[in-house]
């Protein structure tokens, strides 16, 4: 399986490449549960393919669930345009349509399959970029079903999330109204079941959705530059975006939403399908929205909402304040104002005139200059501490793990990794975008919100997680369980015996080229003092694992 | 407060602690002796704590302490319509000065109602954020500086945590507390701040950031003890200290060097802790406080005068479902303060500790049909031995819609600041007068500076 790695660009002139024959291999195997492949076997070389395997390792680092040997080859030949290409066109992985199937097979749906299929599509969904997206996604547009009034509604959690994904590469504005009116967000928000005031009974709408999607889904709580900077009146203060009129008008014109279909607005059906308007319940009064904006009397509830989010989509906040924070969940913590500023620009136009479109917005991100050469210019600086969950992910894909039953399975991953999908503790996400540790990163004034969930009991646990995945869930170990997901360690075996050769693939694997020399050694060192007899290339192997996937080069992205 | 009595079993771990650093050398001393050198070398009788009872989504604290007399209560009854507690439910309280009304407890807090008849828990009236006092007609004339950001979970939040209303950039009070406060602790590597609750901006002060910990204790790192482990361990050390310029890098691995050499430390020391048989709610708030009462009682031998825990509840955000809720987060907050508070006694620490409520902010008395929406001012409670109990501190509100007090909707501005609550805190933990007007920068606004409710 191992392809020898070369520091030339490999082509393959007139030849099937190589992970073009693993992507067949994989379609044919998983039963096209991981969505459909991109098909790119007839493709020419690229002209715009990454210099190195580092190059390659970093792009795709942050614009999939992690590297492996084959996309990092497959990158070089068919290039990041090509690449792009076929993202676009990769079928989207959801989940819903496969829990429906598994009920359909007298399967009794829970969250943990929920949470397997999350697992399955970031390991072998051939839709990486617009997964990755979607992920990053679920932590700015943020449900949870720990919250107890969604916790049984799978069905609903799992279109949500299928919301983000088929969004994902589609326009800002449709998915602002397809999450405003998902029932999970509904109910996890408390729109759904918030009616018109009723003075008699001195009643008023519900604030709940008003305010956070102003605060969290679109604008942030003041005006900002196009380059992510505060923007200050003439007393050197910050301009609130909004203010309390602003939420009570828009708390009224999310008035008179419930569940879709029921007939009757105080019903209870905890259906997926897009939440309906019950026009009873609806507050028909004019209201002042955001922007100065006063929507007319009258309106029926589906206009009213469809007004305000366009009102709300266009203003100039969003593409700073949302395009920052991509940029922070894919490439950096800090990105400079100017960095900002080009993301801001292609969020307010792709280049055809269009706002909002986000598949332009994640190549704007992932190309960005400084997103290349950050590393090189302000190494000090640059670059984010990965998310625990796409260390295991990165881990996993890079060394095909499955397991017998098929099921890609990770328990309570926000006890030991301190995430899981969906699975924040609140609408604020897991991290704060606007954490900044003490030390040196918070004397010079910089944000690290990975640092936030990166806690002594969390670091050690992550930490200890490593060394299970490598030691305990590898193909072969005879004690695996059906639903253990394992590791197959073969494509690294035969560099056993090279240790150098060994953590130079691992380097690129899982750290994007970016381990000290002296890191290397260190590792070197150790595993060359490992007998070679016996099992001594799988020893090798795998404790070289546990120290690169522990170590704070692998934890961190640059 | 000088002469504290040690409870056998307390005494019994300062000999453990003490055994730890220098086994057998004090086997022959008496009692007495071993007692005296205690306080004298590990803090003894001068230690103390502080407990955050973090509320999390902004707890309805009009609903935790009610208005119980007929004029009172129909005023509360007309703002807050369906929420209101019903009035022959609500349990009787006699502060010692109850304002010109009579009382009573939500029912959800029987646990704590005889705490605050034998004196050891106070409610402190109506607090939330303020960079300064404000009336109704300041804040409508726009002629009084205001915390930013009204109503905002996030902003709220933060101005608890650091009490300086008017800088979103400012550091949390605990942390510059610990920091003021370092000295007590001496060369402890274990931060003065723990927390159950991640890192927060409570603790994280200008150079000092909590120490985390689950409620089931330090957790060690695994692979380090079979056959190859030191080999391995000394190669997972060398990564960690293997240069890097990479700030992140750096940040990553002093955490890593940190969590694994506190974890030693604790590991060792709380294996020794004494048995509680106090019996704490199996809840995720009382595994919490059950793990504070166990590093309590280590204290000495953790090298500490002076703690500062964060644990907290979340499911306060009630937009949604409030009457049903309600019940079962204030029933769970009380058992676990309570049962606390009697481990803490049990172990001879009643008058050394002090746990008190936070929350985002309060909520609008007013309903939106299924609950509340974000309020301004709240009650909150503290419960301890040096608690001056019984009573109620700051000023009960006019609780009528579009009263004196109401910014709108049932949003009452707070009559006492957070910087008051907290520089309360602050002074009884042992922070100078002249040290709480720095840590509190907007203190100075405020008449008041301590509120009287600890000793």
């Amino acid at each position: 399986m191992h392809v020898p790695r070369s520091n030339q660009p490999l082509a393959f002139p007139g030849a099937r490449p190589i992970w073009a024959t693993c992507l067949a291999f994989l379609i044919a195997s998983c039963g096209g549960g991981g969505g459909s492949a991109p098909g790119d076997e007839e493709l020419p070389p690229g002209e715009d393919v990454p210099a190195s395997d580092a190059d390659a390792a970093r792009f795709l680092t942050r614009a999939t669930f992690g590297a492996t040997r084959e996309t990092i080859d497959r990158l070089r030949y068919i290039g990041y345009t090509q690449w792009f290409e076929q993202e676009f066109k990769a079928k989207p992985s959801l989940t819903r349509p496969a829990l429906k199937e598994m009920s359909s097979q007298g399967i009794t749906v829970n969250q943990q399959h929920r949470l397997d299929l999350w697992w399955k599509h970031a390991v072998v969904g051939q839709d990486q970029l617009r997964q990755r997206l979607a992920f990053a996604l679920s932590e700015i547009l943020v449900i949870s079903d720990v919250q107890d009034n969604i916790v049984n509604d799978i069905g609903e959690v799992a279109e949500y999330y299928d919301t983000l994904v088929r969004g994902a590469l589609g326009n800002y504005r449709d998915l602002l109204e397809d999450v405003s009116l998902a029932p999970a967000m509904g109910e996890y928000l408390s729109m759904l079941g918030n009616q018109k005031a009723n003075p008699g009974l001195n009643l008023r709408p519900d604030e709940n959705y008003a305010r956070e999607v102003l605060q969290l889904f679109s604008l942030g709580l003041v005006e900002l530059e196009a380059d992510g900077s505060v923007k200050l009146d003439g007393f050197g203060e910050p301009i609130p975006t909004y203010d309390q009129a602003v939420v009570e008008g828009l708390a009224a014109n999310f008035t008179g939403w419930s569940w879709a279909d029921m007939g009757d607005f105080s019903g209870y059906d905890p259906s997926p399908k897009p939440m309906e308007n019950y026009l009873a319940y609806h507050d028909q009064l004019a209201k002042l929205i955001l922007s100065n904006v006063v929507l007319p009397g009258g309106q029926t509830g589906e206009d009213d909402l469809a007004q305000a989010l366009d009102v709300i989509a266009n203003h100039a906040n969003v593409g700073p304040f949302l395009g920052k924070q991509m940029i922070q969940r894919l490439v950096t913590s800090n990105p400079s104002p100017a960095y900002v500023a080009r993301v801001s620009a292609s969020w307010n136009d792709n280049g055809s005139g269009v706002r909002g479109d986000l598949f332009a917005v994640a190549k704007a991100i992932l190309m960005d200059p400084e997103a290349r050469t950050g590393h090189l210019a302000d190494a000090e600086n640059f670059g984010k501490l990965k998310e625990p969950l796409l260390r295991v992910t990165n881990l996993w894909r890079a060394l095909e793990a499955n397991s017998a039953s098929g099921k890609y399975r990770y328990w309570a991953a926000e006890e030991i990794l301190g995430q899981a999908p969906l699975r924040a503790p609140s609408v604020f996400n897991f991290f704060s975008p606007f954490f900044s540790p003490p030390g040196a990163l918070g004397a010079a004034g910089m944000v690290a919100p990975e640092m936030q969930i990166t806690t002594h009991a969390r670091i050690t646990t992550t930490t200890n997680d490593m060394l299970y995945r490598v030691w305990w869930y590898w193909q072969g170990n005879p004690n695996l369980g059906p639903n253990d997901v394992a590791i197959d360690p073969s494509s690294l075996l035969p560099l056993a015996s090279n240790p150098q050769a060994l953590i130079d693939e691992m380097d690129i694997l899982f750290a994007a080229g970016q381990m000290s020399a002296q890191s290397k050694q260190i590792i070197v060192d150790y595993v060359s003092a490992i007998p070679l007899s016996g099992a001594g290339n799988l020893y090798r192997t795998l404790d070289a694992l546990y120290l690169v996937l522990s170590s704070p080069q692998s934890a961190v992205q640059r | 407060m000088n002469e504290v009595s040690i409870h056998p079993s307390r005494r019994a771990v300062l000999g453990k602690g003490l055994a730890l650093g220098a086994a057998g050398l004090f086997a022959n001393l008496t009692h007495l002796q071993r007692r005296a050198l205690a306080a004298a070398t590990l803090g003894g009788g001068n230690y103390k704590a502080l407990v955050c009872v973090y509320l999390y989504g902004g707890n309805d604290g009009f609903n935790v302490v009610v208005p119980t007399d007929p004029v009172g209560y129909s005023v509360y009854a007309a703002s807050r319509l369906g929420l209101a507690v019903p009035q022959n439910s609500l349990l009787p309280i006699l502060p010692a000065n109850p304002q010109g009304g009579t009382w009573g407890l939500h029912p959800g807090l029987a646990a704590l109602q005889s705490h605050f008849a034998s004196g050891k828990l106070a409610v402190v009236g109506n607090v939330g954020p303020l960079v300064a006092p404000a009336t109704k007609a300041q804040i409508l004339s726009n002629s009084v500086p205001l915390p930013y950001q009204l109503f905002s979970h996030y902003d709220q939040t933060y101005q608890w945590m650091t009490s300086v209303s008017n800088d979103s950039a400012a550091t949390g009070w605990c942390g510059r507390i610990a920091e003021n406060l370092a000295a007590l602790n001496g060369a402890s590597p274990v931060p003065m701040n723990i927390s159950l609750e991640g890192t927060q901006r409570l603790q994280v002060g200008p150079n000092s950031a909590p120490y985390n910990l689950d409620s089931s204790g330090p957790i060690a790192f695994e692979g380090f003890d079979d056959e190859g482990g030191p080999a391995r361990k000394a190669a997972f050390e060398a990564l960690l200290a293997a240069s890097s310029t990479n700030k992140f890098q750096q940040a990553y691995a002093g955490q890593q060097v940190e969590a694994m050499q506190i974890e030693g430390l604790l590991t060792g020391v709380l294996a020794g802790a004494p048995p509680i048989t106090t019996v704490f709610p199996s809840s995720y708030l009382g595994k919490q406080l059950a793990m504070v009462a166990k590093m309590i009682s280590v204290q000495a031998a953790v090298g500490h005068q002076r703690q500062i825990f964060l644990v907290g509840k979340g499911g306060f955000d009630t937009h949604d479902g409030q009457n049903q809720k309600q019940g079962n987060l204030f029933g769970d907050v009380a058992q676990c303060m309570a049962a606390f508070h009697s481990a803490m006694e049990e172990i001879g620490y009643g008058p050394q500790v002090t746990a008190f409520t936070a929350s985002d902010f309060g909520r609008t008395l007013s309903s939106n049909g299924k609950g509340s929406d974000h309020g301004w001012g709240s009650h909150h409670l503290v419960l301890g031995g040096a608690v001056q109990g019984g009573d109620f501190y700051g000023t009960m509100p006019n609780l009528a819609l579009d009263g004196p007090q109401d910014i709108g909707g049932g949003r009452i501005i707070p009559t006492t600041s957070v910087d008051q609550f907290a520089a309360t805190l602050g002074r009884w933990f042992g922070v100078s007068a002249g040290d709480l007007l720095q840590i509190f920068p907007n203190l100075s606004n405020f008449q008041a500076t301590d509120l009287g409710f600890l000793t």
